[in-house]
Order: structure tokens, then sequence, then C-alpha cells
């Protein structure tokens, strides 16, 4: 059965470069390239965070889309509902910028448009068939998998660490 | 025969009301489940009602059922519904003067109302507003038509939002503040300095230190009011923002325990055998200070109110209480929160104050220094939920204090990477 699928991050994979951040503001865009995008106003903001860990870790943070999303429950506009798939989508033509929602993310992935003065999240790329991080990510450290498969990849690689292990 | 399917009823239509009904509604699919609203107007978000005034939006912008997590349908919903008593021996609650209506549970969530102080004088005539309902921001905007100057008594969040929604009108708007300083209830007034700035800036006349004697009015209502220090604002329309009382005179404290609004235990049970009471009615506690305490916030009320729908429903959840301050907003194109424990003066708490480019913070810590037990941000505000999750959790903060204090922690912090 289809499951829906969502953004994994393997972290031994991130080395930092942050094209997903590159990506992901493209894909937010106007114009959907890299050189129409800098030349818009507002510029256009990525949606995925790396972040930096002393002394050499990077850590790309995007909105988990909570099942009991806590941003969707507090919002004192309406402005943030669930998809079927499970999305959780900020309407920005309704968020009244109160900003209650970055107060009550505990993942600290709630961007705020101060021209526009509205908030923004990451839409998991509602049109496209990959998220745009997920498909620029030149280490693969960005994956697009329903819960199953990447479990089930994760115990694979596992396994299979084990056994080179035993056998070496 | 079908199996018995229980009977909610919610007293109440706002949003620890409706949440519950909603969190009922996704456990329980077969019950029955009325909610009863004392308002003319079909549910809404309460806060927005500012907006009214302003004119950015509409009441039906504000509608709340098919909006945001509203989605369940298939609750019965009564408006001018108001319960005027709880019978909890026969389980019913009586609306009007003798309509029945009986439950299997029943959850309070009647909200409050706003406090209009005895001590002012003339707070009935025409052109005085406190701000609590649709209908009230209606009434507010056909006053503000013919207003010229508008005289708003507290410096609150809710007046503020007032004062610039009249302002957007070019109404000339005077805030009377008791308190050395705006928004004291959220911060201190040192902490208050960018944000005060930000509102001289905008055209907001701000008198504080000083406090409202008497409402002054002819037969077109309103004419202006008189202050301690002697003097007379003229004005066409007066605003009170001065707090809000819980809504619990049809409670009977022989029946259901009350002590400033309804007391619910760890699981928003009252005293009484299946009511629950949730929202600004309810006495909860906040688990960073200890305290017994009543709040007025939509996004608590939300969260109790979703608590109580799972336990009404059979699935005990704990209810783990709330910061007493927890807020988050924007005036003046200043945006700023504010949670847990902020007032510090003349306490043993280790404070850590930030002033930077434009930009002010404050972080509290325990007196021995391992915990974030309070926050003020002003100006930048991005990734607070992190400082409210290390807040509400107790982290101990030893591995990123620094970054606290700095403002640059971010989730990887937490994630134990080295």
């Amino acid at each position: 059965m289809s499951q829906p699928k969502e953004i994994f991050v393997r972290l031994d994979r991130c080395m930092g470069c942050h094209t997903c951040e590159l990506a992901c503001a493209v894909a937010h865009s106007g114009s959907q390239s890299l050189y129409g995008a800098i030349a818009e106003h507002p510029v256009p903001k990525p949606r995925v965070f790396v972040e930096w860990v002393a002394p050499a870790a990077s850590v790309p943070v995007l909105c988990r889309h909570c099942e009991d999303a806590p941003c969707m429950h507090a919002c004192i506009a309406g402005a943030i509902t669930q998809t079927e798939e499970s999305v959780v989508i900020t309407d920005q033509d309704k968020c009244i910028g109160c900003w209650t929602c970055v107060m009550v993310c505990p993942y600290g992935v709630i961007g705020r448009h101060l021209e526009e003065n509205n908030a923004y999240r990451c839409d998991r790329c509602q049109d496209r068939e990959t998220p745009a991080c997920v498909d620029a990510c030149p280490s693969r450290a960005l994956v697009y998998r329903s819960v199953e498969e990447f479990s089930r990849e994760t115990r694979k690689a596992a396994s299979e660490e084990m056994l080179a292990g035993e056998g070496g | 025969m079908a199996a018995n399917h229980t009977n909610y009823v919610i007293a109440g239509g706002s949003a620890a009301g409706m949440a519950a009904a909603c969190a009922i509604r996704k456990k329980d699919p077969g019950g029955k489940v009325t909610v009863l609203s004392a308002e003319a107007d079909p549910p809404y978000f309460r806060p927005m009602i500012p907006f009214l005034i302003s004119g950015r939006k509409k009441a039906s912008d504000m509608t709340l059922i098919g909006h945001g997590p509203y989605q369940n349908a298939d609750i019965e919903l009564r408006l001018n519904a108001r319960v005027n008593r709880i019978d909890v021996r026969g389980k019913k609650v009586v609306v009007g003067r003798e309509d029945d209506i009986f439950y299997d549970k029943l959850l309070i969530a009647t909200g409050s109302r706003p406090y209009i102080p005895p001590e002012i004088g003339g707070t009935d005539a025409d052109g005085v507003f406190a701000l609590r309902t649709l209908a009230d921001a209606g009434a507010a905007d056909q006053r503000a038509a013919g207003t010229r100057h508008a005289v708003m008594l507290g410096g609150g969040l809710l007046n503020l939002k007032a004062a610039f929604a009249l302002l957007e009108r070019g109404i000339e708007v005077t805030l009377i503040v008791r308190s050395p300083e705006v928004l004291s209830q959220l911060m201190e007034p040192e902490d208050a300095v960018l944000i005060r700035r930000a509102l001289d800036d905008a055209g907001l006349k701000i008198k504080t230190g000083v406090s409202a004697l008497k409402v002054i009015s002819s037969s077109h209502g309103v004419k202006g009011v008189a202050l301690d220090n002697g003097s007379e604002i003229g004005c066409q329309m007066v605003c009170i923002g001065k707090g809000v009382r819980p809504n619990i005179e049809f409670v009977d404290p022989h029946h259901i325990k009350v002590d400033g609004g309804v007391v619910t235990d760890r699981h928003t049970a009252c005293s009484a055998r299946d009511v629950f009471a949730a929202g600004d009615v309810a006495v909860t506690y906040d688990p960073i200070s200890g305290d017994r305490i009543v709040t007025g916030l939509w996004t608590n009320a939300v969260e109790m109110g979703r608590c109580a729908g799972a336990n009404m429903a059979g699935s005990a959840t704990v209810y783990t209480g709330t910061f007493g301050i927890l807020n988050a907003t924007q005036v003046a194109k200043m945006p700023f929160v504010s949670m847990g424990i902020v007032h510090t003066r003349g306490t043993d708490h280790e404070v850590h104050a930030v002033d930077s480019m434009g930009a002010f913070r404050k972080l509290v810590f325990s007196p021995d220094g391992n915990r974030l037990v309070g926050v003020v941000m002003v100006g930048d505000i991005s990734k607070a939920g992190l400082y409210r999750l290390v807040i509400r959790e107790g982290m101990a903060v030893e591995k990123f204090k620094k970054e606290i204090i700095r403002h640059s922690l971010h989730y990887g912090h937490f994630m134990g990477i080295r």
C-alpha cells in the first residue's frame, strides 16, 4: 500500500553544503530559477535549515509535520491545517503574523516573512514528485521515503554492517 | 438496539469547548456532542476580533468551524444557550429557565469576561467597551466611525491590539496605564524599552503611572475621562482592558469545588463526577512555579480543552499545566515573546539581559543556573519554541547554555551530537 512519504535526514551523510537550502528557496520562488530568485522581492526563503554543532557536525532541520501539530492547535487564526497526506500547511493569506506557532514549535523550523508579516514552513513541495531539497542533496543525506521503507533500509544497512563485522 | 452512545455536553463554544468537542469526536465517533454557547455568533477565533475594528478582516474571516484543526463535523451547536445551573445529581444542565439538557459527561468551558474595575465611575455609558466578543467588536467598530479620540484604560496586550486597530483607522488614541510601563504583566519596565519606543513612534500616546477615576458622559455617550492626577481627557470612546475573570457564577460551590475558578485535577476533572473543566474558567497549575493559576489565553485553552475532550471520551490523559505567561505577538511592527518566569526583580534568579542591534532578550535561569525558567524576546523571536521546550521539560542546560544566552540555540543541540 502507498504510505505517505516523509523527508528523512541521514545525519552521517550531511556535509553541511547548504545545497538543500538553496534548492528550497528556488522551489519557493516565483521564477523557479536561481538567478531569477535572487532578484525577487521579497527574496525567497529556504524552509530547511542546515545548522551547525561544534566542533564539526551539520544538521539539516525541517518541519516534521507532526501528527498532533502543536502549531496547528495553537494558531489563533485557523491558518494552519493538515492535509489528508498529513502535511501541515500554513495558509499565508490567513496568517496574521502573531508568531504563536513560532513560540510553540519544538523544532524551531517556522520561518517569518518580515516583509509580508506571515509565517512559512516546509510544505513538502506539494506540486513536485520529490521535494526540491531531497532532489538537490549531493550526498543523499536527505531522502524521501515512507516510514516503512526508511526503517527497512536502516535495518538492512545495519544487518549488512553486522555481517561484515562478523566476517572480518 | 444500538449500543448506548455517550452523551457529551459542553458548556461554552470557544477555544476550550470547541477543542474538546473535536477531540471527543476523534476518539468517540459514535457519541453525541452538544455545544452550548451563550453567544449569538457561531464559534470564531476570538483573538482576531480587533481586526474587525481595523477593517483588516471581516467577521466571516474569523469563523472557527471548518478552519485550522476544527474540521470535525457532526457537533450539535446551540447558540444563545447560556447555562444557568448544573444539577450534578440529576446529571443535567439548565439552559435559560427550564430547558433541561442531560449529560453523561459535562465540560465546563464557559470562559471568562472582562474585569471592569468597580472603582472607575460611569463605565456603563454608551461608548465604553471591553472587547471580548465579536458582538463587542462590532459595536466598537460602529462607535469608532464617529470617534476622533479614543482612550484605552490598561496597558495590556488586548488594549494594545485594540489601540492599533483604532490608530489604523486614523483615530487619535491615548493609553492610560497605571503601572510604570506598558505590558507590565508580561515583562519588567526595562524589558519593554524597545516596544515602548515602537509604540511611541507609531503615534500611540501613552500616559503611565495614572489611573482613571471616572468616565464622563452626556446624552451622546462618552465625552471624556477624568484621571487621578486631576486632568481630564476629552474622547468619544473608552476601551477597558484590565484583565478577565472566569465565568463561574452558575457553578454551585457546594457541588463543584471552586477557588477563583473551577478546580480541576491532573486529568482536567472537577470535584463532581463526570464533570470536567478547561480554558479560562479552570484553575490549573504552572509546572515551572508550581503555582495554581487561571490563564486567559487561547492557546492554553485549546490545549486544556483537547486534553479534557480525550479524558471525557475515556482516554486518560494528564494535563501537564501551562506557563502563567505564554505570549507571542507583534505590535507596532515589533514582535515579542514572553514566557515562564520573567519578573525577576527582588528574586535570586540568574538573569542575562542582552540588548543588541534592535533586539532585546532576557534569559532567566534558576538560581543555581542549571535550568532555564523564563524568556523575553523582543525584535528577534526566531526559534522561540525551542526555548519553551527547554523551560517546559526542565532540561539541564549545561551543554547549551552559551547558545541559549546568545540566542543561537537550534534543534541540533538537543540531539547529543558531538
